[in-house]
């Protein structure tokens, strides 16, 4: 049977033999099977089940989380070699020399894609780590960044980049008509992209980022300069 | 109008015994669709199938000019006539999966990604839900339109500490997907394309295994045709965990106002020797 290394940084302390069809408890409290009489472990903080072949460890909704190979898990098929973490201790996972060792189970349902339901998920990622539970949980609370147009000249004021696709060009339908021999009845287009902001051009003369022409489209930057026709405007993200 | 070559390959992969993925190329509208379904039994084949049928017949009403379709309500003011169909289409199969999954017992839970692709006159336009993949790459770079509804990376845009401690336990877990509540946030962005340029959309039985640099180097290297091919193939000899559906679309042409310009130039010219 696989046995568990309890180590403290490079010290063993004890080791332990997993048995089939018998469960070990992990914690503070002495009524554990391995108990670690460390701050940083819950009193009950995670068990490991034999099932079927393999053995399954899991967190006991502890408040600092199990790892296993420095990653959080809330359940994790043991494999040789495999480090679990618990506070500052950490147990050793194997299998002795000669002994069968059974298939990788687990990742394979892993694999299985599954939707998570909302409350869940934050109740989760604040259980998960508490010390960053402040944190927004995800990126709308976050608020991304705006982007704005701010006149420097043949215009004022500052316009926000509110569409997908913002036009900018000679006619009356754009979003800032811009005046100018050459300039395009749509000059230039800016694309909100998941990655950033893209200006690119449509007809008529090219426009100008930070003084170099635009024949097709570049990703902008905070404070960069933008010349269409006679206006002039500054790109910010706010 | 913009001219596009366009080729899309789905398979069953090494592992699953179904393929729950579907797809939709259609070369007249210039829509094209990867979905990837997800529920016990057959209900993710079923959430998949309803999910592009939906999008392609909703669609598919705007393609006729002589009649006057009633567009759906809440229109979004940010966006284009188009991307405001291409949204709606998506809130439909959202609501069509949503209410067979309520109704039947063997459906439950059942749902889906989507992505899905538009060709404008002049511009492209990108929808999805889920963690299915659109990658647009122009000249030497690849850049993912699609924003990834995975916990992983909203967590990675909010936290990338935290999301590193949750990358094993939560690397196919969905923030939402097309079917599984009532409403649906998918996103979008439009943007002009060029000559030259290429797309792949894909399920994630790719994207697993294969890099986007790498998904660049294929699409430069080969045709839409092979490049789809080979990439189903490298999913493959790397596991095939999972269903894997590839799109690769390349603009072969764009008739915009400018080419119209340089047409009655050259015409011009031609007149004048």
């Amino acid at each position: 049977m696989p046995t568990l290394t309890l180590k403290f940084k490079d010290n063993v302390i004890s080791e332990y033999v997993l048995e089939k069809e018998k469960s070990l408890n992990i914690g503070r409290r002495e009524d554990n099977n391995i108990v670690i009489d460390n701050l940083a472990v819950s009193g009950h903080h995670a068990k490991i089940d034999s099932v079927g072949e393999g053995f399954l460890l899991t967190d006991l909704q502890s408040k600092n989380g199990s790892f296993v190979n420095e990653q959080y898990i809330s359940s994790h098929w043991l494999q040789q070699g495999d480090i679990i973490t618990i506070g500052k201790h950490n147990l050793v996972f194997k299998y002795r020399e000669n002994e069968a060792k059974p298939e990788a189970t687990g990742p394979e349902d892993m694999d299985q894609t599954m939707v998570m339901d909302t409350d869940a998920y934050k109740t989760m990622l604040a259980k998960s780590t508490p010390n960053v539970a402040d944190l927004p949980a995800s990126k709308t609370q976050a608020g991304e960044p705006a982007g704005i147009l701010s006149f420097i000249s043949g215009g004022t004021g500052e316009i926000e980049i509110s569409k997908k696709l913002f036009k900018i060009g000679k006619a009356s339908t754009n979003d800032i008509v811009v005046s100018g021999f050459m300039v395009g009845q749509v000059s230039t287009t800016i694309s909100k992209r998941p990655s950033g902001y893209f200006l690119s051009h449509e007809g008529g003369s090219k426009p100008k980022v930070n003084g170099n022409s635009v024949s097709e489209s570049v990703k902008l930057k905070d404070f960069d300069v933008i010349e269409i026709g006679s206006a002039k405007m500054k790109f910010l993200l706010k | 109008m913009v001219v596009v070559e366009s080729t899309g390959i789905s398979d069953v992969g090494r592992k699953r015994k179904k393929n729950e993925d579907s797809f939709y190329i259609d070369n007249s509208m210039n829509l094209f669709v990867v979905a990837d379904g997800m529920g016990g039994h057959n209900a993710g084949e079923v959430a998949s199938t309803i999910v592009v049928e939906t999008v392609r017949d909703y669609m598919n009403r705007f393609t006729d000019n002589n009649i006057e379709i009633e567009e759906l309500e809440d229109s979004d003011t940010s966006l284009s006539k188009e991307a405001n169909r291409l949204i709606s289409s998506i809130h439909l199969a959202n609501k069509g999966v949503y209410s067979l999954s309520k109704s039947n017992e063997s459906y439950e839970n059942m749902g889906s990604t989507v992505s899905a692709v538009l060709f404008t006159k002049e511009n492209l336009i990108a929808a999805n839900v889920g963690d299915s993949p659109i990658y647009l790459i122009h000249n030497d770079s690849v850049e993912l339109l699609s924003v990834p509804h995975t916990v992983l990376a909203e967590q990675m845009a909010v936290n990338p500490q935290r999301a590193k401690m949750l990358e094993h336990h939560f690397k196919h877990m969905l923030t939402q997907a097309v079917g599984i509540e009532e409403t649906v946030k998918p996103d979008i962005c439009e943007t002009p394309i060029y000559k030259g340029d290429v797309l792949v959309l894909s399920s994630d039985g790719l994207s697993d295994y294969v890099s986007p640099e790498e998904i660049l180097d294929t699409v430069r290297r080969e045709h839409p045709q092979k490049a789809c091919r080979a990439l189903v193939d490298l999913a493959n000899e790397r596991g095939g965990n999972d269903n894997i559906t590839v799109i690769v679309l390349k603009v072969k042409d764009k008739k915009n106002r400018n080419g119209l310009l340089k047409g009655l130039i050259t015409k011009l010219i031609n007149i004048l020797k």
